[in-house]
């Protein structure tokens, strides 16, 4: 009975959440409190269970990241390397395509994909409104590519956080099996710009000297802060990659990098915390409260054993179906509730299994699907969402048909490339 | 004394108006924002000057100081050339706030209250029908409380 009663509960808050009707961050509130007052899941459970409750070593690593990121984009230098990309290609669109998904591939790993998309999008615009040119190639470009850079790491996206502490996953771990795989993505999705796009470049030589006379130089005013900021950068990113070895959570990483950030940056604290987002921590909370529900009252064993006496010896079967269900699922739902929902279940299955190398395979399955379905849709990750509200706001809308026609060819090309990584490296 | 006694007419803005237009109008008329009327003459929206500038200025702009300074100078003395195509209705929020209005026979008084609530130095001034007569200004209001004061 309390199995219904949660599933119920469960189920109807992700309608809410789905449908973008209500704010998401009430509904899962309402749900997790639902789920506390019929003792779904004890009270101790929500704020003392590492499994069945608030994970809060994903909790204070998104806020350990924001404030490290809240700082290094007081720097000014996105606007910089924006700004020299659009000059270093002359205004030429395939040129200045690639560099603007370079810069943010490769600073998505290691800064969120929403601040990533927040700092890298008006400088496109301003660029685009200069050249005389539709912003909305390069944006869509943009966003596609932080998702795919953003799935190299532990840190680079919300579901690989979720993915990690539940799997217990290292920062190394993600370098060793995601890395490799999103740089071949990566360069095939460069290639493939080429093409997706080639009926939406133009070029305007008369207005190259706009772009020209833009001062890059001047968007770093403070040498010394970019300086600091970029060495405690560093030390944070050595810091995750041996925290395995230092024993020191991932968590504990980001809190003790953003104390060293704000202190050696001299920001004012008030400051520093206007940029931590609270909203999608609390909803992070009561999301896990709400899968906590599941987990109390033994939905998730369910699901497990289910799927156990499913998929039988097919590991790389079930394999196959984590990485397109993610993907397909995590392209019309926000990845991120997904991947809190998911998680336990695939913990669950692979605690019922005795096969390393194939547990692993349904971990690194699903971490690719969950991340690289969040290129399907427009509203299939917070960056997706972001970026079309900036763009709108600038003056080059972006439809949701516009983004996912272009999201669609890149989640199916990267999940099937991620599907033969898979299998060559897992079940071969 | 009432709104009416101390309220100036003005001219009134659609949403359809360009931002421009509205700039225009808050300049030549030396008011410190602009109404914002539907098609019955009824205010929508009192939108402060601050709020009319930011219509002019691009939205990349608002959050990026960074961004801002790359803009060499002459570029930046005709910033608002880039926004000047929008309409005021496109620059609007979707959910726009409660006008800040006053009927013609309100008190100084109600009108100040108005003013604060709304934080709008400007208040509309509204006929029993709710159609536009005119507006209040902040220094129409200020003018009543100190009328002697000789400017320095």
């Amino acid at each position: 009975m309390s199995a219904i009663a949660a599933l119920t509960i469960f189920i109807v808050a992700f309608i809410f959440i789905a449908s973008e009707k209500v704010n998401k961050v009430k509904v899962v509130l309402i749900a997790a409190g639902l789920m506390a007052v019929t003792r779904l899941i004890p009270g101790s459970h929500v704020f003392f269970s590492e499994h069945e409750g608030i994970d809060w070593n994903v909790i204070f690593l998104l806020f350990g990241m924001m404030i490290i990121v809240g700082v290094v984009k007081q720097t000014g230098l996105f606007d910089y390397l924006g700004i020299w990309a659009a000059k270093k290609s002359r205004g030429r669109p395939y040129r200045l395509m690639v560099l603007l998904m370079a810069i943010t591939a490769i600073a998505s790993p290691i800064l969120d994909n929403v601040t990533i998309i927040m700092l890298v999008v008006p400088v496109t615009i301003v660029v685009c409104n200069r050249l005389r040119i539709a912003a909305q190639p390069y944006i869509i470009a943009e966003v596609l590519a932080s998702n795919i850079g953003g799935a190299a790491t532990l840190i680079g996206d919300p579901p690989n956080m979720i993915i990690a502490s539940r799997a217990n996953l290292s920062f190394d771990d993600f370098l060793v099996h995601m890395t490799p795989i999103v740089v071949i993505v990566f360069i095939v999705f460069v290639i493939s710009t080429r093409f997706l796009f080639r009926k939406s470049f133009d070029y305007n030589p008369e207005q190259v000297s706009a772009v020209m006379t833009l001062q890059e130089k001047r968007a770093i005013t403070d040498v010394n802060l970019l300086i600091r900021c970029l060495v405690v950068l560093t030390g944070v990113i050595v810091a995750f990659c041996l925290h395995t070895v230092l024993h020191v959570e991932p968590s504990v990483v980001a809190l003790v990098g953003a104390g060293v950030m704000v202190l050696v940056s001299g920001i004012d604290v008030e400051e520093v915390l206007d940029e931590v987002e609270w909203e999608t921590l609390v909803f992070f909370m009561g999301l896990f409260v709400m899968v906590a529900g599941l987990g109390h009252t033994g939905v998730i064993e369910k699901i497990g054993t289910w799927a156990v006496d499913t998929i039988g010896q097919h590991y790389f079967g079930a394999a196959s179906t984590l990485l397109f269900g993610s993907a397909a699922l995590g392209a019309f739902f926000d990845n991120i509730p997904y991947a809190a929902t998911m998680a336990p279940i695939v913990e669950s299955l692979a605690d019922q299994i005795h096969d390393d190398q194939a547990t692993q395979g349904l971990w690194w399955a699903f971490a690719l699907g969950a991340d690289f379905g969040g290129n399907g849709t427009a509203i299939a990750a917070s960056a997706n969402v972001v970026a079309l509200g900036l763009a709108a706001r600038g003056g080059h809308k972006i439809t949701f048909w516009q983004f996912t026609r272009y999201g669609i060819p890149v989640t199916i090309l990267s999940v099937f490339i991620a599907w033969g990584y898979v299998y060559l490296r897992y079940f071969m | 004394m009432k709104a009416i006694d101390i309220a100036q007419p003005i001219p009134s803005i659609t949403t359809g108006d360009s931002v421009t237009a509205a700039i225009h109008q808050m300049t030549e008329a030396n008011l410190p924002g602009v109404v914002v009327v539907d098609a019955d003459d009824r205010p929508l929206t009192v939108i402060p000057g601050t709020q009319v500038l930011k219509m002019a200025v691009l939205n990349a702009y608002h959050d990026d100081p960074a961004l801002v300074r790359t803009i060499d100078e002459e570029s930046a003395d005709t910033f608002a050339h880039e926004c000047n195509a929008r309409s005021v209705g496109e620059c609007l929020p979707a959910k726009l706030a409660k006008p800040a209005t006053a009927r013609s026979d309100a008190t100084l008084l109600e009108v100040a209250t108005i003013m604060l609530r709304g934080r709008s130095p400007l208040v509309a001034v509204v006929d029993k029908n709710k159609k536009l007569v005119g507006a209040v200004t902040l220094t129409a209001l200020l003018g009543t409380m100190a009328p002697d004061a000789q400017p320095a």
